[in-house]
Parts: structure tokens; sequence; C-alpha cells
């Protein structure tokens, strides 16, 4: 992703803006891993589709904002408008993620382990083409950055700690956005019906759960965190586009598991490891080659760790 | 569809008056329940064909096409058709067979084409002969297999996947930008792999001192010969031990090791032997245009052939063969608008026909149908004549105004003047979106309220259809590849030939 | 009796799952041409040692020896190749696959011809195709009608409860084991079947040559055909010796019926 602040290379400088560039995108990833970890936890399905909900997310808050009059006429000031975006994608990638649910993948529940893979992979083709189709492939400018607010931008700071304000917003947002997911995992009935249903969703309807609801906030959840992330962003990278879902999604899948299937923190922080390693891939040692050399790191990640850095290997009944 | 069980009276025939259970039981493939109507009955003839008569006759039309007609177009498609058979053959491997869901698959045959460029073509100056060139491709695709394969050793199902796409991330990656890799002396301005413009004047195949440049009719049958070999030979190994095997492995990996299959190795073979297969078709690939280039071996292509396999149905030889075919020939026909627009129609009202019973309920509809469109188009325009106004020839192909079935269409359809452009707000894209509302919704609802909604359903999805999708082809080709594999996800996940499958009783 | 090495030995087995000891020092053997049962509640940790021998869960400490021949850390089919076949308490036969064809893939281990081979469908390919097909419909006619004939072709998944535990011992049998291991195989039948099953294990020892470990909750059964009982509580060997002799014994007793029932017995 195309960085917002100018570097000198090779000092001090360099690489905090480069931490703070990768803790960024990270932030962007953990948020995406959010829901792919509690959809994984709860029914043990590697959503594929999550990453283009993400995409439309960005989208619709892409056309919110165009909508109130960005970036020439805005109807409001910046913050009550990013505010209704932010809404506005969240309840739409909620109502998508939940349609989804119950269209693409309930009925699956009890086929061959490989169908709703397949059916997730074809939804999440579906939706990237639809994008296409709606709105063209050429990737579109939030501009959020040309116009009015440069200084949001620029970045501020002491000696070579620097840092944008909205590289700040968008981190900050993203751990409170985990802190309140921790809490209703942990502490509402809801939330303890979801880890319930992780550990046996048969067990857990016996006891009275409603699976089929559980599941459905499950997604619910997951996708307004993903249409979050697809406004920030827009926000932050200023570009979208109807492609942008897919690498995201394979990244924020890989945090999931880096961090541990099911675990909040987990994934936050494999979200930001993974976005950490990408942007000094790019800034230290290729940039052709960024996407190679991340893959295969990646990929030695789900060999050596698939229970993930704070997961707990799951004994398998025989 | 437990309506194609037979009927008591025709089960208990004259022969045997009494039944006993073991009678009942040993019978009960007869009454597994298969795809009914037409269809239906078309699958149970070809059940009941020898295998070997099957492809016989596929492969003779795909070959004697060429000499049946001139057009050149309708050769391509047919060589096309032919290379994707092969790629679904390769895949059913590992997918069908192993029940590995190997999404990496796109790697062997971009790795085939590239190798077979390498190998015989002027950017290395190689030119090897074909008959040296083509084993060793098929032979290091193999090896690739194997060495991709070995994560699957750890990992298995979703991770599997994931790890698998990550393959074919970083084989894009490596052939768009290896334009700055000057490995064995490759020429400084292309590089090793050409880059995003690939590699250029790769030869034709030689066989037996011939050169197959009249492609792609020699590419028919480059693909036809391969098909054939392949699709003998993993006949003979599914009904061996290895075949077993691997359907022990995807039925129950832990069982299956449990009984003395080394399931591990079986995964890497799985893969190895499909890669083989997509290693030649790759090299097919590379002679038959002459040339590879990056953009081939990417996402979409993957999406494709899983939709062909899973169509037919993962994990039966013929099924596999039967999708390809039906999808490469589904999206050339998408392709051009004049061509679309009939298979649009004409399998609505195939669908119709098919699938509402009783006949008074088809009636109902049908006649609902046009008086919807038709109330619709006087009310539209007695708002505003502007409303009716619209083309119904819309992009490149230009349709005549007054054709009979244009005619009928400006006299049920709104076509709105003037704004068929490709903007955010243009109404195809609302009708797009609410059709699929409507599509979703309808499985949803039941009986009258099914047959009720089904009229403007219908209505809008033709209303999308002319004001946008039609013209769209290159869109709307990967979104019937998504739809594809969602719908048959949900209602058929053994595919049209597969043995639908027992999980857990 | 000769001091024969025994068939299978362990020795100081030890495994936890996270804090829980599921198997704690367990010592044990098993003679050629015995059958051995282990009893013990629900979650003694019994089928952790069936999964301990087969290779499906590695021990903490310990040793497993087939025929005096350490068989630790081998992957479960070189287990399965040395001689120990095993079925499975919660029926993992291969469903979709045919009878005859579950057995005859269990077979692999026996057969020898190369990808290469079945592909041109060479001399061996065929010969052994046709020795597993012949061994395969032996081992099924081991029990009688009940998976002969017709149901050969059919569908495991279309058989009846008691059949697919009959396919599971035919298909563990099938890869030629010198050691058996049966978790609770009369689990889910009636009297009539239980006994039935009670039968057929004597015969699998006394017509089949196999060694069997029986995991078994019925106690008829374990009375039936047991030489030896060894019960497991929490994962230690609490008692071992002849059917009466473990019956009886009060730490037995108190296992399964609690300390109270112990106490005024």
């Amino acid at each position: 992703m195309s960085t917002v602040l100018a570097f000198d290379f090779y000092n001090w400088h360099f690489f905090f803006a480069e931490l703070i560039n990768g803790l960024t995108t990270g932030s962007l990833y953990a948020l995406i891993a959010l829901g792919y970890t509690m959809v994984y936890g709860v029914l043990k399905l590697l959503n594929f589709a999550h990453g283009d909900v993400y995409m439309i997310g960005a989208f619709i808050g892409y056309f919110v904002l165009n909508a109130m009059g960005w970036p020439l006429k805005p109807i409001m000031p910046l913050v009550p408008l990013l505010l209704v975006a932010f809404a506005a994608a969240m309840l739409g990638c909620a109502a998508l993620g939940v349609t989804i649910e119950r269209f693409a993948y309930r009925p699956l529940r009890n086929a061959p382990r490989i169908a709703p893979l397949i059916s997730a992979l074809g939804v999440s083709f579906f939706l990237q083409q639809t994008a296409v189709l709606l709105w063209q492939a050429n990737p579109r400018s939030y501009a959020t950055y040309s116009f009015h607010n440069a200084e949001l931008y620029h970045p501020v700071g002491w000696s070579n700690f620097r840092f944008s304000y909205i590289q700040l917003l968008i981190i900050l947002s993203t751990v409170v956005l985990m802190l309140a997911l921790s809490f209703f995992v942990w502490k509402t009935r809801t939330g303890k019906a979801m880890r319930a249903v992780s550990v046996d969703p048969e067990a857990a309807s016996m006891m009275g759960i409603d699976v089929d609801r559980v599941i459905m906030v499950t997604f619910l959840l997951g996708s307004a965190l993903a249409g979050a992330a697809g406004v920030m962003t827009g926000i932050a990278f200023q570009t979208i586009g109807p492609y942008m879902g897919f690498g995201a999604g394979l990244k924020a899948f890989t945090a999931a598991v880096v961090g541990g299937i099911g675990n909040i923190g987990g994934a936050v922080l494999g979200g930001l490891l993974i976005g950490v390693a990408e942007t000094f891939i790019v800034g230290y040692v290729t940039s052709g080659f960024s996407d190679l050399v991340l893959y295969s790191v990646l990929v030695l990640f789900m060999l050596f760790r698939s229970t993930g850095i704070r997961g707990v290997a799951v004994i398998q009944k025989v | 569809m437990s309506e194609d069980a037979p009927t008591p009276g025709e089960e208990s025939g004259s022969t045997s008056p009494q039944i006993g259970i073991d009678e009942w039981v040993k019978r009960s493939g007869e009454r597994i329940a298969g795809p009914g109507g037409v269809f239906g009955g078309a699958v149970r003839v070809a059940g009941r064909t020898p295998r070997i008569l099957l492809l016989a006759v596929f492969i003779g039309f795909a070959c004697v096409l060429p000499l049946l007609t001139s057009n050149g177009y309708v050769i391509g498609v047919d060589a096309d058709t032919l290379l994707y058979v092969l790629l679904a053959i390769g895949l059913n491997v590992a997918v069908g067979w192993a029940g590995l869901l190997d999404l990496g698959y796109i790697v062997y045959y971009g790795f085939g084409a590239y190798l077979y460029a390498e190998l015989s073509s002027a950017h290395y100056n190689l030119h090897w002969p074909t008959w040296q060139s083509v084993p060793v491709v098929v032979a290091f695709t193999v090896l690739l297999g194997f060495v991709l394969a070995l994560p699957s050793r750890r990992l298995r199902g979703d991770y599997l996947a994931i790890v698998t796409l990550f393959f074919l991330q970083m084989f894009n990656n490596f052939t768009t930008n290896g334009y700055t890799l000057d490995w064995f002396g490759a020429p400084t301005e292309s590089g090793l792999t050409g880059g995003p413009t690939g590699i250029n004047n790769v030869d034709p195949f030689r066989v037996f001192g011939h050169a197959l440049t009249n492609s792609p009719t020699d590419y028919v049958w480059a693909a036809a010969a391969g098909i054939t070999v392949v699709a003998i030979l993993f006949t003979f190994v599914n009904r061996s031990r290895t075949g077993r095997a691997w359907r022990a492995l995807r039925e129950d990996p832990l069982a299956a090791e449990a009984m003395g299959i080394p399931v591990k190795w079986l995964m890497l073979l799985a893969v190895a032997v499909g890669a083989g297969v997509a290693g030649y078709a790759g090299a097919v690939n590379g002679a038959y245009y002459q040339g590879v280039f990056p953009d081939t071996f990417m996402f979409p292509l993957l999406i494709t052939i899983y939709a062909m396999v899973i169509l037919g149905g993962a994990g039966s030889l013929g099924g596999v063969i039967f999708g390809a075919v039906t999808v490469n020939v589904l999206l050339e026909v998408l392709r051009t608008p004049a061509h679309a627009r009939w298979i649009f129609y004409a399998a609505l009202l195939i669908g119709l026909l098919a699938k509402l019973r009783p006949w008074r309920v088809l009636a109902a509809v049908l006649g609902g149908l046009v008086a919807f469109g038709v109330a619709a188009n006087q009310i539209a325009g007695a708002i505003s004549a502007k409303a009716v106004a619209g083309p119904i020839a819309v992009g490149p192909t230009a349709y005549t105004k007054h054709g009979f079935f244009a005619t009928l269409v400006r006299h049920w359809m709104i076509l709105p003047g003037g704004t068929y452009t490709n903007a955010d707000y243009k109404p195809g894209n609302y009708a797009f979106v609410a059709t699929i509302a409507l599509v979703l919704a309808l499985t949803l609802v039941k009986g009258w309220k099914r047959w009720a909604l089904l009229v403007p359903t219908l209505w809008l999805a033709a209303f999308a259809w002319e004001t946008d999708l039609v013209n769209q082809a290159p869109t709307v080709r990967p979104l019937f590849l998504g739809v594809i594999l969602i719908v048959l996800m949900v209602m058929r996940p053994a595919g049209l030939f597969g043995q639908s499958r027992v999980e857990v009783v | 009796m000769a001091a024969a090495t025994p068939i299978l030995e362990l020795r100081g087995l030890n495994v936890a799952f996270g804090g829980l000891k599921a198997v704690d020092g367990l010592d044990m053997h098993i003679e050629e041409k015995e059958i051995v049962s282990l009893i013990g509640p629900n979650g003694a940790g019994k089928t952790t040692v069936l999964n301990l021998i087969t290779g499906v869960a590695t021990p903490d400490s310990g040793d497993i020896l087939l025929g005096g021949e350490s068989v630790l850390g081998l992957a479960p089919h070189k287990i399965n190749q040395k001689g120990i076949a095993r079925t499975f308490q919660s029926l993992r036969l291969f469903l979709n696959m045919t009878v005859k064809e579950n057995v005859m893939a269990a077979q692999y281990g026996h057969t020898r011809a190369t990808i290469v081979e079945q592909m041109l469908q060479l001399p061996r390919a065929r010969r052994e195709e046709r020795e597993i097909n012949a061994f395969a419909e032996e081992k099924l006619g081991f029990f009688g009608e009940r998976l002969m004939g017709y149901r050969w072709n059919q569908p495991a998944y279309s058989l009846s409860y008691a059949n697919r535990r009959r396919l599971e011992i035919a298909r563990a049998t099938a890869t030629r084991p010198r050691l058996l291991l049966l978790d609770e195989p009369a689990a889910g039948m009636n009297p009539v079947e239980t006994h039935e099953i009670a039968e057929l294990i004597g015969k699998l020892r006394d017509e089949g040559g196999y060694t069997i470990l029986l995991i078994e909750h019925d106690m008829h059964v374990v009375e039936t055909i047991s030489d030896r009982v060894v019960a497991l509580d929490h994962g230690v060997k609490i008692a071992e010796g002849t059917f009466e002799q473990v019956a009886t014994d009060p730490r037995v007793v108190e296992a399964y019926l609690g300390t109270k029932a112990a106490a005024t017995k």
C-alpha cells in the first residue's frame, strides 16, 4: 500500500515512520482478522468472502461521503461526516455479512467439509465481480487528503518519532474496537453463547442456545468491523478498488491464524505483526518481490505456528 | 428430489411379487436420488453407456469439429475447451478424489507454460524440440507439485487452501516482476519471465518433423491426445490401490492412516499427479498462443476451473469433462451480446418450463410476466416518453430497431433513453442489486407468494439484463462463475454427475 | 508358559493433555493369542491408551514395544503395517466407499505396485488387485452371510449399525495384523448382537489367530471372552487379573460405584 509520508532512507527517522505505517496497515489487517477469527472460531469456516465484505465497506463509505457533498461542498464538518460514513459502512457490511451467512453458508451446515469453502470462494468472487460491474474496475480516491484536511495527514511528533493524526486515529480506533469486542465476547450473554458454540455447537444447542442466532451475530459483528476497516483504508490510503479485498483478506486470515484462531487479542497482535512485517519488507528488503517474500514468511508462519502465538492446540477426539 | 424414486407399483415388478428386506436393500441403489427430469434421464442413459465409448464420442466430436467448419472462432473455442478439460481432469485428482482443496493449481499450469516458453523459444535461444521439452516440462511440474504439496503434510483443509493460495500469489508476483532477474544469462531487457508482457515468440509444437503452426486446429489434436491418454491412465489409477487410498483419505484421513495408508505421501502424490497434467496443459497453452503472459495464470482462471469441476461433479471423470465443456461454451456464448441475449431468455424460459408445476401456475406466471411488463411499459410511457425511448441495442453490436424480438422487448420493457453509460447511478445497477435481493427472497417464501414474487423478479432481472448486463460481458462472465459455485454448493454439492455423498449418519 | 516376549508391552506410559494426566505410568503386556480386556469408567483413559499404541497420540514418556521392538514415534500407518490394527469407538468407516472397497483399501500396505504400474495396468498391479480382492472377500466371509453377496457393492453408509461394526472389524483384519485393538465393539448393540460379537471375538482369536486387546463396557462380554482383564481409573492401572479377581477388587468397585458403595460392600 502506498505511504503518505516522505522519508529519508536508512535511519531512525525512516525506521519509526515505517513502524507507524506498518502499525497502521496492521490495524486494518487486525480489524479484518477479527472477523475471520470469530467466524472460524464459531463455524470452523474460512470465510473467503470476508475480504470482499471489507472492500464493499470501503465503497459504501465512499458513496456516503460523495452523497454528502464531499469533497467540494460537504454538508457538515469532517468529524460527523466520517462518523456517518463509518456507521453506514458498518451497518451495510453487517447486513451483507448476515445475508451471506443466511443464503450461502447456512444451507451447508451439514454438507461435506469442502462445500462451504467452495461456496465462500464463490461468494468472494461474486462480490468482487459485482463491485466491478457496479462501480468499474479502476480504483477511486476518497479525496479526504487532498482537500481541506491535509494537516491531519502531516507528520507530527518528536525528533525522529513522527506520526500523523490519521495514523494515530486508526491505531487507536482498532484498539478501542478490539476492547469493545472482547467485552462483548467475555461479558455479555450472547458473547458467552458464542464461546459455547465455538467449543461444541451441538451441545450448545442442547443447552438452549439458539445456534443460528449466535452465528448470525458473529457474522454481523465481524462484517461490521470489516466495514469499519474499509472506511479506514479509504481515509488512510485514499485509494480503494474492487480488488483490494482479496490480498488484504489473505493476509488478515493469516493474521488470525498467527494470533491463534478464536483469540481476539491474538488476531490483533497477528494483524499488527503482519502489517509491520509487510511494510518493513517493502521498505528494507524488496519492493518488486515484496509479495513473494511476505507470502513466503506467511507460509512458514502457517507451517510452524499453525496453532498461533497465543492459540492452544485443540485435542481431537478419536 | 424424492419424486424420482420409483413408485411401489414399479418396484414390485411381475418377476418378484414379494420383496424381502434383503431384496429391498439390494435395490437401494435404484432409489438414490439423482437429478430429475430430462436431464436426469440423460444422466441415467450416460450412466449405462460404457465410459470408454462416451470418451471416444467426445474426443471424436472434438477432433472432427475443425474438419467440419472453417470458422476459426469455433475451432479456437474447441481448442480452448479441450485445454480446460485437461485442466479440470488434473484438478479433479486433488479436489475430487483426494478431497484436498488445492487453490494453487494454477501455479502448475503457469509453471508448465513458462518452462516450455523458456525451453522452446527465442527467449534463451534454446528452441528445444517438443519431444524433449514437453517431457521435461511435465517432469519438472510433477516435481514442483511434490515440493509445493509438502506443506500439506502438516496442514489440512482450510489451512492448506490458504497456503496454496499464497503460492498462487507468489507465482503471480514472481512472473510479473521476474523481468528484473537475469538468471541463467537471461536477456537483460526482459529478464527471466519477461515481466508483465510475458514471453513471446514461443515455438509451436513440432511432431515428427511437422510444426503445428496451423493453430488452433493442430492444438485441438494435441489437447485431445493428452485428454485421451490422461483419462485412460487416470481411470486405471482410480480403480487401483492408489485411487482407493485417495478416496479413503478423502473420507477419513485418520482412519485411513490407522489402516496402514500413508496419508501424507498420498496427498503429495495427488497434488503432483494433477500438477503433471496441468504442466502438459501449460506447454500446450504456450505453444498454442505462441507466448505466455502472467495475467493468464491468476485467480479468475482458478475460479473458472473450480466452477467446471464443481458443476460436473468433483470426483467423476466424466462429470468434470462435461463441466469443463459446458462452462467454457457458456462463457463463450456470454461473450457476444447477441448470443448472450438469446441464452438469457432461453434459460429463463426453460427454467420456468422445467420447474413450474402444475401447468396452471406456469400459465399464471408467464401471463403475469407479460402483463406486468406491458403494464410497466405503459405506465412509464405515460409518465414520460423518455422512459421508454431507449435503444434496445447497446454497445458494440448494433441491433435493428424494428426486429421482431426487438419490438417485443420494447413493448414489454422500460428502456430509459441515454442512460447506459458507465455511471455509478445508472438504473441497471439498482436493478441488478434489487434482482439479487428478490432472488434471495424467493428462496425464503413458499407457495403462491413465491409465484407472485417470481413475476417482478424475472422482469427486474430482464431489466437489469437489457439496460446493463448484456453489454458487460467481461464482468458478467466471471460473475456467472461465482454464481455457479454458490448455487451448486447450496443446491447440489455433488455436482451434476457426482455421486451424492453421505457425511455423517 | 514359556517366557516368550509378549506381543505388546507398555512400559511406564505417561501422557497429559494440558494439566490432565490421561495415562499415568501404565505398565501392561499382552501375550500371543491372548484376549485382554481393558475396562474402566468413562474418562479412565482407555481410548487414550489405544491412541498411544496406534501412534495417533504420542506419550510424554514411556515405551511401547511390539514383539520386543519399540514402535514409539512411528507414524500411525507404519505402526499398522508392523501389525497393529484397530477399530474405532465412534465408527470411522469410509462411508461413501463400497463395503468391499473399505476392506480392499485397508490392504494398501500389503501391495507394492507403483502408480505407473497402475496407470498402465502392468502384470504386478493386476495380480495384486486380484489378490486383495480375493482376500477382501475372504475377510468379509468371516462374518457369515452378514457382509456377503450383494452387500459387497453397496456403500458402507447403507449398512446397519451392527453391520458397520462388523465391517470395521473386517477392515481392521484386512490389514493383516498380529494384534487387534477393538474399541467398544459391542457399543450400541442389542443383547442378541452383543452375544454374537462376543462369540465373534472368540472366533477371531481361535480361527483367525489374532491377539486381541478389547475395550468394553459390557461386563457380560468381558466376562465371557477375556483371558485377562486390566482395570484403569484416571489413567492409572488399579487392578489386573482374571475377570473374577478384577471384578471383586475393592478399588475397581470404588472406581465404578464410588467410595461409599465400596465401603458398604
